[in-house]
């Protein structure tokens, strides 16, 4: 005998509405109520941020302080500060370009076209180049600007992504040293990870910034930057190898012996077969922590540098822009909102990228 | 060194031990395997069966006793190895495919790193074993899409891309669902009258009966007995062959 399956009526969106929220009385009293505080946060919100803002800087700070609005005109009498800090202003659409050039580069190594081990090579090589001979100068005409000077948005940028392309490398390397079967290259592995684990960030960036110059000979010390950078790579390698390592046990002993059996080399092995799927595993935490690290690079403040979190600090704490520290607070968080957002969907298009073989 | 060229047995084990820890997984093991020879290895589990055929491409590292293998000794030299296991191809119990991988590019990775095949050649090789193990029409898809003994067919097809001299099958029926298992052996059978040198760990005994030249039993890490199987399954000599052939036949 045939079936005949009949699918119940599909409900409609506002009985749907009705069920979820309108059941009995006090359900829709506390429905109502929920809704008119939610209604009143977002009005105020809008009417501080848009309805009775301030946008130009043709009332001077006074006028803007003392409308009722969100004074926005700081940023646009300071955004300068916020994004390229102590950069000669002359020279700034150096670091605007350099900024765009970070940004290029990182976009581009994030399409997969670009992953064979020449092309991404060029990328980050013209890019990392472009970045400094910009910034930098010195060469081409472009005047000289000494590491010091750098900061802003394209200071946040260049720290963020170097710390990634020296930490990420390194943090590989450290997860295969830690399986290794010899035991005093694991356990040594193991003790550097954990030691630097263990420390916090302030004081590995204080430590490389200030002691090690004391500690290297002259022509090793390099700029205060590049140490400030090293030591920061190190710390998220220490943390990016056990993640790396977690998602290598997750491959199964079977695939490493397929790969053997195959006769394929150590290097092969890994490469091919072991890392493809360790990194497939250790995706959604790998996310995780290059969204920690963006954040964290505002820690660099304390070693003297201008990023983009102490750039605004600057921006008002000039005397007439005093008051609007709210707003600046605002405008960094959404740039750093943009960032850290994007770099969360593009996880998410990973995953979905590469889910497509474990169906 | 270039195995293959010589001439002998395929496969000689010599006086093979291996512990694992305090367990002595094998005692003085000692087998022969001639080129196109079949040789079926079954026992009951623990018995080292497994063990043995893992030392030949070196997944497990013996202890004592001597393994030659087409005229070149595993050793600790790591170019003896590599070149003894791209002539020996292995099938294992979970198949062991590469899930990020297609199915034709599981085929197709290992004859291009490790045996340098030009990208064109070495699809071409991977379409015909596909063929030959019969789910040309599969080569897109991911392994996770297949059923287990389509996934076992492509991990042969894959084993032979390499063109081993020596198959080793580690019971590669013993993971699939029963109306599986036929197609798998089917592939096998063909292989085996293709002429190829093939060392099966399986407990399929209708194809022991019908492909082997010789079935080796083993229990307790020792070969207890070994004969062709007309005699193995008629006549074995040893009670503890008896016993577990009527315990795997009882019903």
């Amino acid at each position: 005998m045939e079936m005949v399956v009949v699918a119940p009526p599909a409900p409609g969106k506002v009985e749907d509405l009705k069920r979820r929220f309108f059941a009995t009385p006090l359900q829709a009293l506390l429905s109502l109520m929920s809704l008119a505080i939610m209604a009143f946060v977002v009005w105020k919100l809008l009417d501080w941020a848009v309805f009775s803002a301030v946008f130009t800087t043709s009332g001077g700070p006074e006028a803007c302080q003392a409308a009722a609005g969100a004074c926005w005109s700081v940023i646009a009498a300071r955004w300068r500060i916020i994004l390229f800090g102590l950069y000669p202003f002359e020279e700034q659409w150096r670091s605007a370009l350099a900024c765009v050039a970070v940004v290029v580069m990182t976009v581009l190594s994030c399409i997969p076209a670009f992953w064979t081990g020449r092309r991404i090579a060029l990328v980050w090589g013209a890019g990392t180049a472009l970045y400094y001979v910009l910034m930098k100068g010195g060469v081409l005409g472009l005047s000289y600007v000494g590491e010091e000077a750098w900061g802003g948005l394209a200071l946040t940028l260049f720290i963020f992504v170097t710390t990634c392309l020296i930490g990420f490398p390194l943090a590989v390397c450290l997860a295969l040293l830690r399986r290794s079967e010899l035991p005093w290259i694991s356990r040594t592995t193991a003790l550097i990870i954990d030691g630097v684990r263990s420390l916090p960030l302030i004081s590995i960036l204080f430590t490389f910034a200030i002691v090690l110059p004391f500690a290297l000979p002259q022509w090793l010390v390099g700029d205060k930057l590049y140490r400030v950078i090293l030591g920061s790579a190190l710390f998220f390698s220490a943390y990016q190898a056990e993640i790396v390592r977690g998602g290598m046990q997750g491959v199964p002993a079977g695939q490493e012996e397929a790969a053997m059996a195959l006769g394929m080399s150590y290097w092969q092995r890994i490469s091919r077969i072991l890392l493809p799927q360790a990194m497939r595993n250790a995706l959604p935490a790998t996310i995780n922590q290059f969204v920690i690290s963006f954040k964290e690079t505002s820690l660099v403040v304390i070693v003297g540098f201008f990023e983009i979190l102490a750039s605004g600090n600057a921006a008002y704490g000039t005397g007439e822009w005093r008051f609007a520290y709210v707003e600046v607070y605002a405008f960094i968080a959404f740039i750093y909102f943009i960032f850290v957002f994007s770099l969360s969907r593009y996880g998410a298009f990973l995953e979905r990228r590469m889910s497509v073989g474990e169906r | 060194m270039n195995p293959g060229k010589a001439s002998g047995p395929a496969v000689r084990i010599e006086n093979l031990d291996k512990h694992y820890g305090t367990f002595h997984a094998l005692r003085k093991v000692n087998l022969s395997v001639g080129r196109g020879e079949r040789i079926v290895v079954c026992g009951p589990s623990g018995s080292g069966k497994s063990t043995v055929i893992r030392c030949i491409n070196r997944l497990e590292q013996h202890d004592g006793g001597r393994i030659t293998v087409l005229g070149t000794e595993l050793n600790d030299d790591v170019a003896n190895i590599d070149g003894i296991r791209r002539e020996v191809g292995m099938v294992f119990q979970h198949f062991n495919l590469f899930p990020h991988m297609t199915v034709l590019e599981n085929c197709m990775i290992a004859p291009m790193i490790v045996r340098k095949l030009p990208r064109t050649e070495a699809e071409t090789t991977a379409r015909r074993y596909l063929e030959k193990v019969r789910i040309p029409e599969q080569a897109m898809k991911f392994p996770g899409q297949l059923s287990g003994g389509q996934q076992q067919r492509v991990a042969i097809a894959r084993a032979l891309c390499m063109q081993p001299q020596i198959m080793l099958f580690d019971e590669p029926t013993s993971a699939l669902d029963p109306e599986m298992i036929s197609e798998v052996l089917d592939v096998m059978v063909t292989l085996a009258s293709d002429g190829m040198t093939m060392i099966c760990v399986t407990h399929e005994m209708g194809f022991a009966r019908r492909v082997a030249d010789r079935v080796v039993f083993m229990d307790g890490g020792e070969i207890v007995e070994e004969a062709p199987p007309e005699e193995f399954f008629t006549s074995c000599r040893n009670d503890r062959t008896r016993q577990f052939l009527s315990q795997i036949l009882g019903h």
